[in-house]
C-alpha cells in the first residue's frame, strides 16, 4: 500500500488517475473471482445451474421432437433421425471410397514400379499416365 | 534520497487533458458501436492454401510454399488442432501466424481441419478421430508429398489425439511429434477448476450429451471463459475500449475475438469420453485406455517428441503435460516451458519472438 495518498496522483490528469485506480480494483476482483471459481461451492453451483437448464429443456425438447416427427410423417418428409442415419451411411461410404482409392493408388504404384523394372532402359512406358498427385477432392463445405 | 514535490494544478494542462479525453471518448464510442454491431470485420486464416483431401466434414489443406525448392525442408509438417474451435488459430493474421512463419522457414505445411460436426457425427469418439480419420489424413498427405516420413504438431485436445495416434501407429512414418499444451495426465484432481466442475457429483455429462447430441461450442466457450470470468468478460472488453485508437491492437483483438466466438460443436461421444475416461478416470496416462481392442500405451511412441507447455496456462495446467515425459517411449524427447497462456503461447508478439523460433530450431534439426 502506498505510504503517501497523493503518490501517483496528478491533479492535471484525473482520468489517468481514475484508470490507475480502476485497474488496481479490477485486478483484485479478477484474482478474487479466479479463486472463487476454483472452489467446490462454485462447482456445485455451476452443476446445479446446468441441471436446471437441462431439466427445463428436456420436456420441451421431447414435445417438439414428437410434434415434428408426426408433422414430417404427415407431409411425407423424412424425420431428422432418418436424415441423420442417411448422412452417417454416406460417411461410411465415403470412408470405404477413400480406402479403395488408397488401395488403387498402391496398386498403380506397384504396376508402374514393375513396368519400370521390366523396361529395357529403365524408363516408364510412354503411354502410361502419370500418378495423380492430388487425390479426390471436393470443395470444402461452406462456412456457416 | 530526493523527494519529488507533488505536481501542482495547472488549469490549462488540465483543460487540455480533459478535452483530449472527451475527443477520444467520442471516437471510441463510435468505433465500439461499430464493433458491437459487427460492422468491423476481420478475416483470419489468410495464408494461401489449397484443399487436397476431404472426408466427411474434414479437410486437409496444404499451404503453398514460399521458399525456393532448394531451401525447403524435406519432411512435411502436419498441424492438428482440437475438436473445439477452428484450426485457424494456427494461421491467425498475416504477421501473427505460425503457419506463415513455418512456411517461410521452408516447411511443407499441411493442416487438418476437423470441420463442423453434424448430428450424424455425434457417435464419433477419440478412437475415430485418432485411429480412423487422422491416419487417413496422414495417408493423403503422404500420397501428396510422395514421402513416408512426416512431422506432426497437435495443440490442446489435438495434442492428445496426435499422442494417441503416435502410440498406436508408431510405424506409420511419424518422425517428429510436437505437442502444444497437451492434456494427457489428469491425476492431480486439484489442478484447475475443470477437475472440480467436471466431478461426477456436480456434472451430468450423460444428460448433456443425450439432450444436445453434440455439445454446443457456446457451452464449451462458456466453460473456458468461466475459468477467468473477470478477465474474459470485463478486462477483455476494457482492453479494447482503452485501445480503440490503436489500429494494431484493435485488429489483433478482432482477430482473436473472431476465432474465440467461432466455436465448434464437440461430438457427443468424444465429449463424453473426454470427461469420463480422460478427466475422471485418467485412463490414458495409466495405460487403461482401450482402442481397437488394444491398450493405448504412450511408451510405444517412437517419434522424437517436443512437449511445449505454457507457464500461465489456466486451461491445461502444466502438470497435465509434464508428467507424460516419463511415459513417452521416445529416446529423443524434450520438455519446453515457454512464457504465455494456453493460446498466447502460439499467438502474438511473444510467440513470434520466442515459441516459434524454438519450435523451428528443434524441428529443423530433425527434418533433414
Amino acid at each position: 500500500m502506498s505510504q503517501n495518498p497523493t503518490e501517483g496522483f496528478d491533479p492535471n490528469d484525473p482520468i489517468g488517475t481514475w484508470r490507475t485506480i480502476r485497474d488496481a480494483n479490477l485486478d483484485a476482483w479478477a484474482k478474487g473471482m479466479t479463486a472463487l471459481v476454483n472452489t467446490e461451492v462454485f462447482a456445485n453451483a455451476i452443476g446445479l445451474q446446468l441441471d436446471t437448464l437441462l431439466a427445463a429443456s428436456a420436456p420441451i425438447q421431447k414435445a417438439v421432437q414428437q410434434y415434428m416427427e408426426t408433422y414430417l410423417a404427415q407431409i411425407n418428409m423424412p424425420s431428422r433421425a432418418e436424415v441423420v442415419t442417411l448422412a452417417a451411411r454416406l460417411t461410411n461410404i465415403e470412408l470405404r471410397l477413400d480406402d479403395m482409392q488408397a488401395q488403387l493408388d498402391e496398386l498403380l504404384d506397384a504396376v508402374r514400379g514393375l513396368a519400370l523394372a521390366e523396361s529395357p532402359n529403365g524408363a516408364a512406358a510412354p503411354d502410361e499416365p502419370a500418378a495423380p498427385k492430388t487425390r479426390r477432392v471436393r470443395k470444402p463445405a461452406a462456412e456457416s | 534520497m530526493t523527494t519529488e514535490s507533488p505536481p501542482t494544478l495547472d488549469v490549462e494542462k488540465l483543460t487540455q487533458n480533459l478535452y483530449a479525453e472527451m475527443e477520444r471518448l467520442g471516437k471510441s464510442t463510435d468505433m465500439y458501436a461499430r464493433i458491437a454491431a459487427n460492422r468491423v470485420n476481420i478475416q483470419i486464416g489468410l495464408t494461401p492454401k489449397e484443399a487436397i483431401w476431404t472426408l466427411n466434414k474434414m479437410t486437409l489443406y496444404r499451404f503453398f510454399p514460399q521458399t525456393p525448392p532448394e531451401q525447403r525442408k524435406p519432411v512435411p509438417l502436419l498441424l492438428v488442432f482440437a475438436l473445439i474451435n477452428r484450426p485457424d488459430i494456427y494461421d491467425l493474421r498475416p504477421g501473427n501466424s505460425f503457419v506463415e512463419y513455418m512456411v517461410r522457414q521452408g516447411y511443407d505445411v499441411y493442416m487438418l481441419d476437423w470441420g463442423r460436426p453434424g448430428l450424424e457425427d455425434a457417435g464419433y469418439d477419440f478412437e475415430d478421430f485418432s485411429l480412423k480419420f487422422l491416419p487417413r489424413a496422414v495417408r493423403a498427405m503422404q500420397r501428396h508429398t510422395g514421402k513416408r516420413e512426416f512431422s506432426m504438431c497437435g495443440w490442446c485436445i489435438g495434442a492428445t489425439i496426435t499422442a494417441i495416434y503416435a502410440a498406436m501407429r508408431p510405424d506409420d512414418g511419424l518422425r517428429n511429434l510436437i505437442l502444444l499444451t497437451a492434456p494427457l495426465d489428469f491425476s492431480d484432481k486439484n489442478a484447475g477448476p475443470f477437475n472440480k466442475w467436471l466431478n461426477t457429483d456436480y456434472f451430468n455429462v450423460d444428460e448433456l450429451v443425450r439432450q444436445y447430441g453434440n455439445v454446443p461450442g457456446e457451452i464449451i466457450d462458456y466453460g473456458n471463459k468461466m475459468l477467468k470470468p473477470v478477465e474474459n468478460w470485463v478486462l477483455n472488453y476494457l482492453k479494447l475500449w482503452d485501445n480503440l485508437d490503436n489500429k494494431a491492437v484493435v485488429d489483433s483483438w478482432l482477430a482473436m475475438n473472431t476465432w474465440v466466438t467461432d466455436g465448434v460443436r464437440f461430438p457427443g461421444a468424444a465429449y463424453r469420453q473426454w470427461i469420463v475416461e480422460f478427466f475422471r478416470e485418467n485412463k490414458l496416462i495409466e495405460g487403461k485406455l482401450q482402442m481397437e481392442g488394444r491398450t493405448v500405451d504412450l511408451k510405444n511412441i517412437k517419434a522424437s517428441v517436443l512437449n511445449v507447455i505454457a507457464d500461465k496456462d489456466h486451461i491445461v495446467p502444466n502438470c497435465q503435460s509434464t508428467t507424460a515425459m516419463d511415459v513417452f517411449g521416445s529416446k529423443d524427447k524434450l520438455l519446453l516451458e515457454m512464457k504465455g497462456g494456453h493460446i498466447g503461447l502460439m499467438v502474438g508478439s511473444g510467440a513470434s519472438k520466442r515459441t516459434w523460433p524454438q519450435i523451428d530450431a528443434w524441428l529443423a534439426k530433425r527434418s533433414q
